[in-house]
């Protein structure tokens, strides 16, 4: 017996069928950051403000430690505004991860009621944090402005850097939710890698400089070049300020993101029908 | 152990008279599942317990499920407790991987069962709005949907409120106005409306009367005798994961109830 015109639902859809139905429900993925935005700080007296809050204040407790107590700016021009435009991108970056490895458990009772695709749920985290990234490039072009930093044509190249590092995050984010829904542990383990990663992605001080005065093992100096997230941050400040980029790594960046994101797409996929469950 | 082929069992039906178009078709569907006590396995464990003796945290939920249910159909799905029934029901839905065997469906099913949660922290009117989304409602008839799923809920005021704050009952109106909003042709019913006022199950049960009368298909998995009789023509019965009975819904009632009868 042949039933040509039923579907099989036990087996998974064509990746043109998925992204075709992803896309149908797209607004799935934008409706709930802001459902999130709208829960999230009822609690607190200066409510969704805290999106601009906290990453300033961050700003300038990295200022005070880094710039005031340690000298670490090691002659940078406004490090104010180079250590604003680091604490933004690498955030956004390490809240998108750990986010998309928590999303699949947050989202549980919608996923055990109905049937969508899963990938909406880390798609939703990145829409999520960069809806806050928004707020925080306000806050980069004021800084740039009262510090007397002047607008660029370099500033057009900034929709083309986000994008790659939507990628990027976009693919980390999958490959961590996967990761996370079958293992735990990845979600006790993150916040270590991104403290590793704020360090030797040069977050808060020129890294470029330190290396150069010490003499780090040639191998581990490559990884570090190669490191992605550094070039991400790279970009960002040569964007904002001018400084100096390193260009053929900047291809690998641009390469690294891309496939992060296939890979994460695929793997993420292969798990789809037993998000939810647990 | 008495499985009955798609193809035999169109001669096989009393009660309302169906169609002969299929909804859905599960062949030879297995599910297990991995448990370790109630806690998750850890990555140590999995480590250490690669390649050594089978598998003995494995629970066959399903074994070997044939059932075919055709346009106007209503099947309960009886058995005791631990049966397969709501593993049976999530595998058609598509929500649970098998490990064998294959669903065909004619679209994709809603279910609606107890297990529903939505989203706590959002208000009942948010939840109508994430859940429409979700089953691919497009932005033009976004506000319809929302306001006809409103009105058919009954909750009024309350959808204004954190879905955490809702009882058990509550909640149930308000998935089930969701899962048939966009009218199934395949619905499955998981206990789901037990908890649900009479007033409300009157209009649920109208509202699939609606939907079985078209082309639809029910699936219904419930303890409730009375309700099964009511509202369905054809029943299998679940033990051990596997069909060992199926028929007429007064027929195959008759024979579980009889069964139960005996175990005391």
């Amino acid at each position: 017996m042949s039933d040509p015109d039923l579907l099989l639902i036990t087996e998974q859809p064509s990746t043109r069928a998925y992204l075709r139905s992803m896309w149908d429900r797209r607004r799935l993925s934008t409706a709930l950051p802001m459902e999130e935005l709208r829960t999230e700080h009822k609690t607190t007296v200066l409510g969704n403000l805290w999106h601009l809050v906290n990453p300033l204040l961050s700003v300038l407790v990295y200022y005070f430690v880094f710039g005031t107590l340690l000298n670490a700016d090691r002659g940078v021009d406004n490090f104010i505004l180079w250590l604003a435009v680091g604490i933004f991108t690498y955030s956004m970056t390490a809240s998108s991860i750990t986010g998309g490895a928590k999303a699949i458990d947050k989202n549980r009772g919608l996923m055990r009621s109905l049937r969508f695709p899963r990938a909406l749920i880390p798609v939703s985290v990145i829409f999520s944090n960069l809806l806050t990234f928004m707020f925080e490039l306000l806050i980069l072009g004021v800084v740039a402005f009262t510090t007397g930093e002047p607008p660029s044509l370099r500033w057009l190249v900034l929709p083309a850097v986000v994008l790659v590092h939507t990628c990027f995050n976009l693919g980390g984010a999958f490959l961590a939710a996967r990761l996370n829904d079958s293992f735990r542990d990845i979600q006790q383990i993150l916040p270590f890698l991104f403290q590793l990663f704020r360090y030797v992605s040069g977050v808060m001080f020129p890294l470029e400089v330190f290396l150069s005065e010490s003499n780090t093992p040639g191998v581990l100096r490559v990884l570090i070049d190669a490191n992605p997230l550094r070039l991400m941050l790279q970009s960002y400040r040569w964007v904002f300020m001018g400084t100096p980029v390193d260009v053929p790594y900047l291809v690998l960046a641009g390469g690294i993101s891309v496939g992060l994101l296939i890979v994460g797409f695929i793997v993420f996929r292969q798990g789809e029908q037993r998000y939810g469950l647990r | 152990m008495t499985s009955i082929s798609p193809d035999e069992e169109l001669t096989n039906l009393d009660g309302r008279p169906s169609s002969e178009r299929p909804t859905v078709i599960a062949r030879d569907v297995h599910v297990r599942y991995q448990v370790i006590g109630r806690r998750q396995r850890t990555l140590l464990h999995r480590i250490g317990s690669r390649g050594n003796q089978p598998d003995q945290s494995q629970i066959r939920a399903l074994r070997g499920v044939n059932l075919t249910a055709y346009e106007g159909d209503a099947i309960a799905v009886i058995g005791p407790n631990g049966s397969g029934k709501s593993t049976l029901l999530a595998a058609i839905a598509g929500l649970l991987p098998i490990n064998s065997g294959e669903v065909r469906v004619s679209e994709v099913p809603q279910l609606f069962g107890v297990g529903g949660r939505l989203l706590r922290d959002a208000s009942g009117k948010r939840n109508i709005r994430l859940g429409a989304l979700a089953l691919g409602v497009t932005p033009d008839r976004m506000e319809d949907v929302s306001r006809e799923i409103a009105e058919f809920s009954g909750l009024g005021e309350a959808l204004d409120r954190p879905m955490r704050t809702y009882s058990s009952g509550m909640r149930a109106r308000l998935h089930f106005s969701i899962a048939t909003s966009v009218r199934p042709q395949v619905l499955l019913i998981d206990e789901g409306l037990a908890v649900g006022d009479r007033r409300f199950r009157r209009r649920a049960e109208a509202r699939i009367a609606d939907l079985l009368g078209g082309t639809g298909t029910l699936i219904q998995v419930s303890h409730n005798d009375r309700e099964l009789k009511r509202m369905c023509n054809r029943a299998v019965w679940l033990s051990d994961g596997e069909i060992i009975s199926e028929g007429g819904v007064a027929e195959i009632l008759d024979q579980y109830e009889a069964s139960e009868a005996g175990d005391d």
